[in-house]
This record gives C-alpha cells, structure tokens and sequence, in this order.
C-alpha cells in the first residue's frame, strides 16, 4: 500500500523516516533553499522568446519568392495525416505547368496540435511549421486560418527549410 | 463607555485583520512563486504591491451563482457563518498588555474573559458548520464529500489539539491567555516545557485551519475544490478570507500558547514607558505571528496532501494517543517537582 | 477440367482458363496493369509474371492457358524479381505527381509500387515530357507522361463501346494514346476509359481535383438513369455526391456504365432547385410551413372528395415500397381506382448495349405492386376526366407530370393538386400542398430493372430525419471522426422524407392504417401479398439484387470476385 501497486518502488524505511518529522524538516530545507535560488522568468510581453529552428510553432504554407505560387498542390496528405482532423483542403484546377492549386485551405488552429505530421508528410515541402507561437482568437471562427493567414514566403521561412533541409 | 472602547478595537481589529488578509494572499502567492523558482505576481503596481486589490475587484466584480435546486438561504449563510466565527475568535487574542489612554488601562484584547481559551475551541468548533452547510447547500456531491470530510476531520483534531493545550494550562494554571502570556516569563516559554504537545498542537492547528497538507475538504483532484466547488464572486471570497483568518488566529494562538506572546527574552517592559512598551509588545507579537504563518505557508508548499485513510490514522493512531502521553507524562513530572 | 496448383493452393477449372483467372478462383492476386476481365489479353504490361514448373522462362499469367497438374509460383523469389524489375522499367518514364494526379488511392501503379517498388529511382536522366491536359473528348482528359501504355482503353473502345477511336502514336519511349485523326471520345460510354485506366492517365473532366478518393464514402446503389438499372457506386463527400462509378453485376451491367448515367443521374440530388421543406399555397402563393401542418392540411384537402372524383399518380422513378404505399393509399383509404404512372420513354435513345429507351428505373416495379392502368384508369383518361371536371383531387409522386401546354391548363383546372417531388418543378409551382421527397440517394428502396430484376439501393446521403450513422450508411474517415463544429460535416442535410412515409401519415390522418417502421418492412409486406416478389427480402436481394420469381431469369455469374 502506498506504493501504487509498484512492487519495484516499495522500500522500507529505517527508524529516522518513519518518525516523519525529521523528514518534513527535511523537506522545508529543500524548498527553502529553493527559495533563495536565482529566478529565470522571462518577463513575457517585454521580452519575447525566439524560437530555434527545431521548434513546432503553427503551420503555415510556403510561397515561392521568384514567383508568388504557392509550392501547395493540394494533394489532401496534411488533411490525411492530421490526427485532429485539423486541416481542409480543397483542389481546383490552374492554367499553370503545376496543374492543381489549394482553391481552399484552412487550418482550425483550435483543433491543430501542432504535432507536425502535416510537415512531415508533405511530398512538395509546401507546409511547414513556423516560430509563430503567439496564437489568440476572441471567436472560434476566427480561429479557422485560410490560405490569406497561412501562405508565408520562403524568405521569412529560411531558417526552417534550412533546418529541414539538413535533417531530413 | 466599555462598549465604544469594545466597539473601537472591534472596528479597528477587523479592519487591520481584513487588510492583513489581502496582504497574506500576495505573501502566500509570492511566497509559492519563490519555492517554486518564479517570481510570482508583479504587474499590478510596483513588484506587484497592488496585486490584492485587484484581487479583490475581481472578486466583487464577478458573479455570484447560485446553483441550480441548491438551497439559497443556506447557499449565502455558509460563507457568512465561516468569517463571522473567524474572525470572533480573534475577541481573546493578547496582541499586547495594556496601553494607558488618559490614565486608563485598556487591555489590548477585545474581550478580556477568564474562559479565552475554551472560548477558542468553541469558535473554532462552530467553523465547521460553515464548511459542512455549504457543501450541503450546493447540492454538488464533491461539496457535500468536502463539507463532509471537514467535519471527519474537525472532529477528529480537535480532540487532540484540546489535549495538547490541556498541557500548557497545567503549567501555568489559567484560562485566560494573556496570563498565560505572562506566566511564561521573557525566555522560558511553554515550548520548552511541552515540545511534544507543541508539535501535536501544531498538526492539529493545521488541520483545523483545512491547510495543507490536511487540505481534503478542498482536495482539488479529487474534489474539484470540495465544499466550495459551487461557489463564486465574494462569496468564494469570503470562505478565502476566513481560511486566512483562521491561520492568523492559529499562529497567534501558537505563539501565545507557546512562543510567550508579546514577550522577549532580555526586555524588561516594566520599566518601560507602559505606552512604549504596549507597543513594543505588540511589534513583537505580530512578528513572532508573521513567522509562524510564514511556517505555515512554507509547510504548505512543501508537503502534500494525505490521503483520507492516512489523515485518519494520524489523528486517531497517532496524535490521539501522543496528547494522552504528554498529559500523563506532565502530571508526572510535576506530582515529582512538587 | 485441369487441376492446377497455385501457390499450394489446388483449383480445378475448365480447360484453357489462363493462369490468373484460375488464380483468381484460388484466391491469389497476381499484380497485373493491361489485363481486365472485360477486355480480350494483351498480354504488354508483362508485370503478371509467374514462375511455372517446368517452364524455361517466367510466364505472363493472363496469356497462358493452364494445363492439368501445372505448377505456379506467384511470389517466388523469381517472379517478384522479375516484377520488380517490370515495375522500374515502368517507372522510369512516370512522373511522380502522385500528389497531383485525381488517381492516387485508387491507383494501381501505386499500390504495386509500395508492394513490389524499390522506393528510389537509380536513373539520374530528367524524365521524358509528352503532351499533358489533352482532352481526348468531352468527358476525358489524357496525360500521355502517366500513361503506361496498357492499351486497355483502346481495347475498350474498339471491343465493348464498338467504335475504335484511340490508338497509339509515335513508338518507344516516344509513344503515347490520342484520337485517330478527326475523330473525338465521344462516344456514349467513354468515360469507362477513366475507371479501366490503371493509372491516372485518363481522368474525368467532370470530377477532376474534386476530390480524394479517401476523403468520400462510397455506397453501393442503383443508376436511376434508364430502366436497365446499372450497379452503382455513390461517392460521397461533405453529403454531396461527387461521382457516380460503374460496379460489378455480370447480370445487368458487367463492368460498365454509360456516361449519361454516370453525369446525369444524380443531378437532381445536388440540384440548387431541391424542396428543402412543405409547402402550402395560401393566398395563392405557396408558403414554407412544417410538416405536421402540411401533413394535416393535405388531409384536410383531400376529405371532401368522394373516390371518383381523385386520382393518384405513381412515379416510375420511385421505388417500389413507394408505389405500393401509393396504390395501398389509393385503393385502401381514398377507395379510388384512377391510378397510374406516366411513362417516360425516350424512343430511339436506345441501344443494344446498355441504354434503354425508358428512362425510368421502377416501371417495371410500379406496374408489378398495382400502379397500372390494367385495373383502373389510366393517365390519358384521368386527364381526360380531370378536362371533364369530374376528378377534382389529384395526387402526384415523385414526378413531374406537366409535358405540355395543355396538361399546364388541365391542372389548372383541378381542386386540390398534391405533390411529393424532390425539385421544383411545373408541377409543383401549380401545386396546392407540395412534400419535399427524398431521392433514390436518400433513403432505402428497391427498384426492378426491365429485365425484372430486383435491386436494392442505400442511402448515400444523409437527410434531417436520418442521420449518417455507421450500419446505415457507409463512412468515410471525416463522417467518423469529425465533429458536428467542422466545416466539412456543414453539408445541407436536406428536409425531406421518404414518398413512402409522406403518403402512410396522410393516409393515417384520414383514418387509414398504414404503419410501418422502414422501407425494408415495407417490402417484407410486398414480398408477402405479392407473387411476384416472393420470397424476396432485403437480404436475399444483397448488393447484386435478385430476379423476380417470375421474370426471366439471367446467366450464371462467372467473375464476380474480378476486378
């Protein structure tokens, strides 16, 4: 008993332990030098974190910088593969060599949990996750991003595709 | 004109208190935050001062809702039973011996009776009303497991926490407290003479004051905040300020009981100034309080909660049989000195 | 008869079966692209090889015969060998726009890629470039860099669809499909071209980057186009059907559907001009109201009016369970005989293959449970008599019965006209009550094809009264997992009901007793006071329906486990 039922954690204790006391003295030692300890709180809205590369912030879609296009062909993997069911995607048809565009694509940012299955699964590299962390919305429906919130340049993206290029 | 005196320091008293109370809550939270590795509040004002107040104007701010099929009239009483005996409790609380104003004495407790520490158990019995009513009240069953678990709980210590005192007053032979204060002398304080029914006075104090690690009337993983589950808006605020009260009545009793109240080793108020000195002793005694609360606080955020079987066993098993020894063991020793 | 040993599997089958027929009668797949069961051997893909004992070489499954004690390895270490290496060579030249391309998921490049493929090409050359986005016809677009050059759909139309119109051009790695010269896929089965393609070089021009295959559920169903009654699947997305495709019934239309059906069939399922609610004219225009109050006015419509003065009409497009309701209400409740359906027969627009010139799917049915002229009045009379103003009431379902100016006027004569219909249509603008009805997409009902066969048809989309659960409907991934908040769940679900159950709660309202749960319960009805339906049920009819206990009886199926 008191062991969870994990045989391999139970142990007995000597004589000192079971008094109790001398342990809870014990303790308040702990947190009170805790006390003293330096504090490393980042004062939020004054000082903001970048993100390393590594990090999964919200997915958006990559614009190509020559031309303007989005890389997306709207193949429907990201929507496959999300566990949330997060993403919608919508083809349609374009005059370009690359003959089929995102008509429609959005992203319940309620719903995403920025696992980055989408990123990984994604055969043209069109979606990846960014440094953008800072997400609030006062409606749900405001949390549903379109292609005018999400397409982002490759420029601004750099550090990412980088980051993908080398580790994947 | 005993009862306006009465009234002033009544008036003065609560008022003090009340501010304290606010000041606790960013103490504790600060507090927390320092243990923790943070730094705790510190937008609201400079280094978070004001923090309190806008505690507070949140609190009156926000609704007061009141549950569904829950009963109204009892719904609003619970809250008001558990300040009011609160803060009666503080009525026999030495802060300090007297202050002469215009050649009268006035003694710096409201009510100077020579019951003051029956007068204590009794209030604090009645707390348990607030809690239980309102976890009846909210027609919630974690209220009503809280409420429940309070009363379990109060009944429990509140036998041991008689015993544990039982053996101060065989020392110093009365029932008032400020005479219990000066028997102790400058130095030669009631912990020395009853160090095991100090830690047993202790334990139960905290369990009377529901804090941790005796918390399970609130118990939040598993009560969801037990009694006070249904409860918002002042109301809530009201049971947060009477948990406050309650450790300040706690720690005052602690240091009275055991700590010499407003004494100090090596100061002879006596020869003072009797005004100088009223006020020395006070300082002394709300410091030596703001340490115990400061134990307290620090307990809490250090410990966690029994569970309910543990809880029992420590009472009944444990702390039952320790304040029996240590009254016996009292006896003894004085039957030998004498 | 041979017996023949397929990967320790023993079959016996007729003589001069090929190998991967008789493979298929053993329960073995053999991967193969240019081979289909409808289509003679051509034998060009080469990716069916299988070692055969005693046989030098690898040999092509679908071109060998099988010979009695033969011996054949499938995935020996060998074959699979050898059809990896068919696979590589079949990849160098294909794109790899799986992301792209309308067939990905139902691609059968793809699935032997990820069961036989290496995963990377060991070609550094850029690939070849051939003509993409050709429109071969109206209904077909080819890209000549994912073809694989089975020649299937050339097969197709020079041996089914009878009218040779592809072949190919250029030769090597040159060669791709087009047109003969002057010539267009035009032909009324050519879009059969899109579902035999292998891979996604032939694409439907009507459903093109609609949609992934993944994302839809596909429900079996009947095509309502003609009264041949082709096997259907009904592919579903957001509530709305996105495509119709041809399934296998040796018994009414093997592997094939005709384009009309396949475009045209369901338009009136997604049609903007859909009732989405009852409507009753008051003040001599119709108004939105709901349905206890339709119900009640229309029986309050009907009781003044003795049996000879109404008429009911059937509908040959609705199901069965619908029209036996109908004559039950007629023939029970309002004690009448004037009861019949309109036929719609486009004469000449037949041929012998799959196109019939009714283009109902229920006359058959509906003359079987009693909406015939044979006992009563027929259609020509009641609008003779409804000239004459002796029928005063009429009551229409499912059909749109205003051909002409004339029939425009007659209704214009009547008291009370009644309809259940699933769009707005002349009909239902002269209207007095109109019931939104729910289509043959919407609910369960059975139709009986000219040949009197029996065949049941689901619900693919889901209505206001019944909501898509699994066991009625089938799913896709979004109907499972997707919440009641998602954009794509926000497809309308429609506010109609079954003709069925309009026509019971009218009748019941004035005093009949026509109560049943479902439309398979219905049925059991029919199937028990009927003949001709004898021991017939939902079951025994199953996805490949039955024939009548009287109608003619078809040949044996043979390949139904094919594809």
């Amino acid at each position: 008993m008191g062991n969870n039922g994990d045989e391999n954690r139970k142990r007995e204790m000597n004589l000192w332990e079971k008094l109790y006391f001398p342990e809870i003295l014990h303790g308040m030692g702990i947190t009170l030098r805790a006390f003293f300890r330096p504090k490393f709180t980042r004062q939020y809205p004054e000082e903001r974190w970048v993100p390393p590369p590594v990090f999964r912030g919200r997915p958006v879609l990559v614009v190509e910088d020559e031309t303007g296009v989005e890389r997306c062909v709207a193949c429907g993997l990201c929507a496959r593969v999300c566990p949330s069911l997060a993403i919608q995607v919508q083809a349609a048809e374009t005059e370009l060599d690359k003959e089929r565009y995102p008509e429609l694509f959005e992203i319940n940012m309620l719903r995403c949990i920025f696992c980055g299955f989408c990123e990984e699964v994604c055969p043209e590299e069109a979606i990846i996750m960014s440094k953008d962390y800072e997400l609030n919305f006062s409606d749900p429906k405001d949390a549903i991003y379109g292609k005018d919130r999400l397409l982002t340049p490759a420029s601004h993206l750099s550090d990412r595709l980088a980051f993908l290029k080398q580790y994947r | 004109m005993i009862a306006l005196i009465a009234l002033i320091k009544v008036i003065v008293l609560v008022l003090v208190i009340l501010g304290t109370v606010a000041y606790l809550v960013l103490l504790e939270r600060k507090v927390s935050a320092y243990m923790q590795d943070r730094i705790g509040p510190n937008r609201v004002g400079p280094k978070g001062l004001f923090q309190p107040f806008a505690d507070i104007l949140k609190l009156v701010l926000k609704e007061m809702i009141v549950p569904e099929n829950a009963n109204g009239f009892i719904h609003a009483l619970a809250p008001v039973i558990s300040i009011t005996v609160a803060l009666a409790a503080l009525a026999v609380i030495p802060f300090g011996n007297y202050i002469v104003v215009g050649g009268q004495k006035i003694s710096l407790m409201i009510a100077h009776v020579n019951i003051g520490v029956l007068y204590i158990l009794a209030m604090s019995s009645l707390g348990v009303y607030g809690i239980t009513l309102s976890g009846w009240a909210s027609n919630n069953k974690y209220s009503l497991l809280g409420g429940l678990r309070s009363s379990a709980q109060m009944i429990s210590y509140e036998l041991s926490l008689g015993l544990s005192i039982i053996g101060v007053l065989m020392i110093d032979r009365t029932l008032q407290l400020d005479k219990i204060v000066q028997s102790q002398g400058a130095w030669l304080w009631n912990i020395v003479f009853q160090p095991i029914g100090f830690l047993v006075f202790v334990t139960a104090a905290f369990a009377e004051t529901n804090r941790l690690p005796f918390d399970l009337p609130e118990a939040e993983p598993e009560l969801v905040g037990g009694y006070h589950t249904e409860y918002s808006g002042m109301r809530w605020g009201l049971f947060f300020l009477s948990e406050y009260t309650n450790m300040i009545v706690s720690s005052a009793l602690i240091v009275t009981l055991y700590f010499g109240g407003w004494s100090l080793p090596y100061v002879n108020y006596a020869a003072m100034m009797p005004n100088l000195a009223a006020l020395l002793q006070v300082v002394t005694f709300l410091a030596k309080t703001g340490i115990v609360i400061f134990v307290f606080m620090w307990v809490r955020w250090t410990l966690p909660r029994f569970r309910y079987d543990q809880l029992m066993n420590v009472g009944w098993k444990i702390m039952l049989p320790l304040a029996i020894l240590n009254l016996l063991g009292t006896g003894a020793v004085m039957l030998a000195l004498k | 008869m041979a017996k023949v040993t397929i990967e320790g599997k023993t079959v016996e089958v007729e003589n001069g079966t090929t190998v991967i027929r008789a493979a298929a009668q053993a329960g073995v797949e053999i991967p193969h692209f240019c081979w289909h069961p409808g289509l003679s051997v051509a034998g060009n893909c080469r990716m069916c090889l299988v070692e055969i004992e005693k046989m030098p070489k690898l040999a092509i499954a679908c071109a060998t015969q099988v010979a009695d004690g033969m011996v054949v390895h499938v995935n020996s270490e060998k074959a699979v060998e050898a059809r990896k290496a068919v696979l590589e060579f079949i990849l160098i030249n294909h794109p790899l726009d799986c992301p792209i391309c309308d067939e990905a998921g139902e691609c059968n490049l793809q699935d032997y890629t990820y069961s036989h493929g290496p995963g990377h090409s060991a070609l550094e050359e850029a690939k070849n470039k051939k003509p993409k986005r050709v429109p071969l016809g109206p209904n077909v677009v080819y890209d000549a860099e994912r073809c694989i050059m089975c020649s299937r759909c050339i097969r197709f139309m020079d041996e089914i669809a009878k009218e040779p119109t592809l072949t190919f051009v250029e030769r090597g790695d040159r060669v791709y499909i087009d047109t003969f010269p002057g010539k267009e896929l035009n032909n009324p089965y050519s879009m059969n071209v899109i579902d035999i393609c292998p891979v996604g070089a032939l694409t439907n021009r009507d459903y093109r980057f609609k949609a992934r295959v993944w994302e839809t559920s596909s429900t079996e169903g009947i095509c309502t186009g003609c009264s041949r009654g082709c096997n259907t699947n009904i592919w579903v997305r957001n509530n709305e059907i996105l495509r119709l495709t041809p399934r296998l019934n040796s018994e009414v239309n093997n592997y094939w559907i005709c384009d009309n059906g396949r475009l045209n069939s369901f338009g009136h399922v997604n049609s903007e001009k859909r009732l989405n609610t009852p409507l009753v004219r008051k003040d001599g225009a119709l108004q939105e109201v709901g349905w206890d109050e339709a119900l009640s006015s229309a029986a309050d419509a009907l009781k003044p009016f003795s049996k000879d003065e109404v008429a009911v009409i059937g509908s040959p497009y609705s199901s069965v369970e619908d029209n036996y309701i109908l004559q039950k209400f007629a023939k029970q409740v309002l004690g009448t005989t004037n009861i019949d359906f309109l036929q719609h027969s486009v004469d000449g627009d037949e041929d012998t293959f799959l196109i019939r010139a009714d283009k109902t799917p229920n006359a058959y049915g509906a003359r079987e449970v009693g909406v015939s002229s044979s006992k009563g009045t027929d259609v020509k009379k009641i609008f003779e008599l409804i000239g004459s103003g002796k029928i005063k009431a009429l009551y229409v379902m499912d059909d749109d019965i205003v051909t002409s100016k004339e029939t425009e006027e007659l209704l214009a004569k009547l008291d009370v006209l009644i309809v259940n219909h699933w769009v707005e249509s002349k009909t239902t603008q002269l209207a007095d009550i109109v019931f939104p009805s729910a289509t043959f997409a919407e609910k369960y009902g059975t139709y009986v094809n000219f040949l009197g066969r029996v065949q049941l048809s689901r619900p693919a989309v889901s209505t206001l009264e019944q909501e898509r659960v699994p066991g009625r409907f089938n799913m896709s991934r979004l109907d499972n997992f997707g919440s009641a908040f998602d954009k794509w769940n926000k497809g309308q679900r429609r506010n109609v009901r079954s003709s069925w159950e309009i026509i019971s709660a009218v009748a019941n309202l004035l005093g009949g007793k026509i109560r049943f749960q479902s439309a398979q319960k219905v049925f059991d009805e029919v199937a028990q006071t009927n003949p001709s339906f004898k021991g017939l049920s939902y079951a025994k009819i199953g996805a490949k329906g039955a024939p009548l206990s009287k109608g003619p009886v078809g040949k044996k199926s043979k390949e139904e486990t094919l594809v």
